[in-house]
């Protein structure tokens, strides 16, 4: 603790947080199989539409294929936010903001537009992760792990689309201002 | 139930790091896509080198249940498209938005609603899009292991790729962590912005 407190950083070191990760990740594929997270989406829609229209729910290909929320996949993702709930509370140090400080810069403090912007983003990432089969983890990171072409490929694009679309929004106000 | 358990154990753990990490916060994830900050693309990338390797040595002892997705080269490569600029707007991922929601970013949660509706129209047009993007391409599940025929050199590969690309990130992306770390200091001094938000 003391040596982080003298470097000021609030974020663990990446070489032992990678440990920590693949440490969780191996217990996953021990006691579960591959980790997923964009499917935590698509069981908390099956269980919404098998309580407000269950024959719809019943009648679509994507809801047959991913369990309700009585599944892993459910609780995976809870257990996501409840463990970024927890981190959350027990840094002092990591700054929770609503509209991150380089959104700010390039586009204002205005929280509705940063909102509108999170809100299209995320039907974007949904969408692709659901055409894909999976996201980040779902996809690059346990399809990697298994050595999958499928899991590569999309890691190889996600960071290049990525990185495109940071460099065409934000790349100015970097240059501008050294963001940090 | 044991799998419910297991699930939410497992999901604990897993936000816990990523937002100790700082893949939660998307200010650092546009810093890491404008090639800014190296430490969280190559804790991706180490941290899935380390888990092939471990993989390995499980499925090497009969543990574990592996199901490698398969390879569409038009639908996996256009979702791919979609899902990097969606990242690179709003530098959230479906995994963190979850962290992220918990840990009380409202954007996140404004993410993670969009996401459901991303979902639920993708659910919705998936009879329709998977026979025209999908299947046409799809090459199967196939692995590193069908390209060199062997499991452990499949292995081999990958980490000395990923090794070269941890090496490669380091190299190419902007400042050092101690320089980080110092320029990083204001942040740690304003509590009382992050108290308010939280209240």
């Amino acid at each position: 603790m003391e040596n982080r407190n003298i470097h000021c950083s609030p974020y663990w070191h990446w070489v032992p947080a990678a440990f920590a990760l693949s440490g969780i990740i191996l217990f996953i594929f021990a006691t579960y199989g591959p980790p997923a997270s964009s499917s935590g989406f698509v069981s908390t829609l099956k269980g919404f539409f098998e309580w407000a229209a269950p024959e719809y729910a019943a009648a679509k290909a994507h809801y047959k294929s991913i369990p309700g929320p009585g599944s892993w996949l459910f609780t995976f993702a809870l257990g996501m936010a409840i463990g970024g709930f927890v981190a959350g509370r027990t840094s002092k140090d990591i700054p929770v903001r609503d509209v991150p400080r380089i959104w700010e810069k390039r586009f204002g403090t205005g929280r509705t537009k940063r909102y509108a912007a999170t809100f299209f983003g995320g039907f974007l990432i949904l969408f692709g992760s659901r055409l894909a089969g999976g996201c980040t983890l779902g996809l690059f990171i346990s399809g990697s792990t298994q050595l999958a072409v499928s899991g590569l490929y999309f890691g190889v694009v996600i960071f290049a689309a990525a990185m495109l679309t940071a460099r065409l929004i934000f790349g100015k106000t970097a240059e501008q201002e050294d963001i940090q | 139930m044991t799998q419910i358990w297991l699930g939410l154990f497992s999901g604990i753990a897993f936000g816990f790091v990523i937002q100790r990490i700082g893949a939660t916060d998307a200010h650092r994830m546009a810093r890491s896509h404008l090639m800014l900050d190296a430490d969280i693309p190559r804790f991706m990338v180490l941290a899935v080198a380390l888990s092939a390797v471990g993989l390995f040595g499980l499925q090497s002892v009969g543990v574990g249940r592996t199901l490698p997705l398969p390879t569409s080269i038009v639908a996996t490569g256009l979702a791919a498209i979609i899902f990097g600029i969606g990242w690179g707007l709003t530098g959230y991922c479906p995994g963190t938005t979850w962290a992220a929601a918990g840990e009380g970013r409202m954007d996140a949660v404004f993410a993670l609603l969009g996401g459901l509706a991303g979902a639920a129209l993708f659910a919705q047009l998936h009879e329709t899009l998977i026979p025209v993007l999908y299947d046409p391409t799809n090459v199967g599940q196939i692995t590193l292991t069908d390209l060199f025929g062997n499991h452990a050199a499949a292995v081999a590969v990958l980490v000395i790729v990923f090794s070269l690309c941890i090496w490669g990130i380091g190299r190419l992306w902007g400042p050092s962590e101690g320089v980080l770390a110092f320029e990083r200091k204001p942040d740690s001094e304003t509590p009382s912005e992050n108290a308010g938000k939280n209240g």
